[in-house]
């Protein structure tokens, strides 16, 4: 599989890349030899799971998305260099992996507990480097 | 529940049971410029006068702190002379006070010291954690911030249970009041509902009047053993009981969300097994409400209500002081401030005020079990009870 031309390099490289559509991201995975079990990130020293050390595992990546569990909206930065007010949502991104996530939605209106999400690419072109954030996984999305 | 502290009648029980004969504090105050040796020996020097013992009785010291650095014990306790006492340092994020007294406690029940000082102090810090140095990146800058994390529980606790708003920042009304009352307290004005809830938003349902502040300050306790109080001369009406000591960490999440409730509900459901009790035979409880939504979730999982009822027993007094059990008399976390390293230490030191019968201003009534509940960041958790005098 190619991957598709961009000169903006990934925030976050052991998490994710740009996928073929262009504006999606895909995420690292490993899948432990022992239990069957997806850690994320692949960089992982140990599984989530079974705690195997996943010395011979195999690396995969898929489509980044999941299951939006819970959501609020930060009122505050909270760390250095973040926007505010913004949304961060705990996210289902595999069986037994939730991840905390930067939620695109201007306001908390169009979230609800359970909807799909997908991951893309939020590009920082003066920083050179495209971030990761989730939108509805219907939500229309200019590459 | 490690298996031993399932299977052990009650560890605590050796070397004639576990005291705690002395306590003193240093007010908790937002940062400053006093050194951290001058809050801990402020701390220290009381506990040693309200037990009445001497420093150089002190066999060994366990020094719980997150933000000063290395060595921080020693550079502290030569102040009270050169004894040659062994110290400790112990760090548990949130709960390295509460760490420090189980050592203290383990030191004391295995026969090796029969004088333990327990002493928690802190100046605040940069924040540092390990969660930031484990070579892993994260999709949030705020993955690892607790703010972020009580806030999504906290819309999760008001959705499923059907509370409002205005229920969870009744725990911060309560608490500041408790505080108010509080010497040692860093918050001493009590705040009305509508003061809480127009405080600015920090994240989510969460307003900054309901979440615990920044500071610094020290709490120490002096520990002895059974077989010590009538040799060292020791007033016994005035020593308070260690009847269960208990820590853990985190398991695997059964469903989203809730793992740190769990950890709560069964480091609470060993030690009252460990104490030989059940929780609603608790009068006091001194929990981690760094965030207003844990005191109702906690009361819960703890037991000391039914599940489903931590907003109701609260809008009913149940918590309040007088009520059927006074849940952060202190202050807790929210009121009395957050210090870190002394926090789990000043539990103990108020619990122990409370059941003997001297927390001048906000004395609970009848007080005779109390148990001190802490959380850690990562997470860990331990649990104390604590009986009177008998």
């Amino acid at each position: 599989m190619t991957e598709p031309q961009t000169p903006l390099k990934p925030l976050h490289p052991t998490l994710y890349r740009l996928a073929q559509d262009g504006h999606s991201l895909d995420f690292f995975f490993v899948q432990c030899r022992a239990c069957d079990g997806l850690s994320f990130p692949a960089n992982v020293p140990g599984c989530m799971h079974c705690g195997d050390p996943l010395a011979d595992a195999r690396k995969l990546s898929r489509p980044g998305g999941g299951e939006l569990l819970e959501y609020v909206t930060l009122h505050v930065p909270l760390a250095p260099g973040m926007a505010a007010p913004s949304i961060a949502g705990d996210v289902r991104i595999a069986p037994g992996i939730v991840e905390e996530g930067v939620i695109a939605a201007s306001d908390e209106t169009r979230l609800h507990p359970g909807m799909a999400l997908r991951a893309i690419a939020q590009v920082r072109e003066a920083q050179g480097v495209y971030a990761c954030c989730f939108v509805p996984a219907d939500a229309e999305v200019t590459p | 529940m490690s298996a031993s502290e399932r299977s052990a009648s009650n560890w605590l029980d050796a070397n004639g049971g576990v005291f705690i004969a002395g306590v003193g504090l240093h007010p908790y105050q937002f940062p400053s410029e006093t050194p951290y040796t001058q809050l801990g020996l402020t701390a220290v020097r009381a506990a040693l006068t309200d037990a009445g013992l001497r420093w150089n009785q002190v066999q060994s010291a366990y020094v719980g702190t997150t933000s000063i650095g290395m060595a921080a014990g020693r550079v502290m306790l030569r102040h009270l002379g050169w004894t040659g006492l062994g110290v400790t340092q112990v760090e548990n994020a949130s709960a390295s006070g509460s760490f420090a007294f189980r050592q203290a406690c383990m030191e004391i029940a295995t026969g090796m010291s029969d004088a333990v000082l327990a002493v928690g102090v802190d100046k605040h810090g940069d924040g540092r954690r390990a969660a930031n140095k484990d070579g892993l990146e994260r999709l949030s800058d705020t993955a690892t911030i607790p703010a972020v994390k009580f806030a999504m529980m906290a819309r999760t606790y008001l959705r499923e249970r059907g509370a409002k708003v205005e229920e969870m920042a009744g725990v911060a009304v309560k608490n500041h009041a408790n505080a108010a009352r509080n010497p040692f307290a860093q918050f001493r004005k009590p705040r009305t509902l509508e003061q809480v809830l127009a405080s600015p938003r920090v994240a989510g349902d969460l307003t900054v009047q309901q979440c615990c502040p920044r500071g610094e300050g020290a709490a120490a306790v002096l520990l002895v053993s059974g077989q010590a109080i009538k040799r060292m001369g020791l007033d016994s009406r005035r020593c308070v009981r260690v009847r269960a000591s208990v820590a853990g960490s985190e398991r695997d999440e059964r469903q989203y969300g809730d793992a740190a409730v769990e950890l709560v509900r069964s480091s609470a459901r060993a030690a009252f097994e460990q104490a030989g009790i059940a929780a609603t035979e608790l009068d006091l409880l001194e929990l981690h409400d760094a965030f207003s939504v844990e005191e109702l979730l906690y009361s819960e999982a703890i037991g000391v209500c039914e599940p489903g009822e931590g907003a109701r027993f609260l809008s009913r007094g149940g918590s309040q002081i007088g009520g059927r059990c006074a849940i952060n008399a202190s202050g807790g976390l929210i009121g009395m401030g957050h210090p870190l390293g002394p926090t789990g230490i000043g539990q103990l030191a108020e619990l122990t005020r409370q059941l003997r019968g001297e927390a001048q201003g906000r004395q609970h009534p009848q007080a005779h079990w109390g148990m001190a509940h802490m959380i850690g960041l990562g997470s860990v958790s331990i649990a104390h009870v604590l009986s009177a005098a008998t």
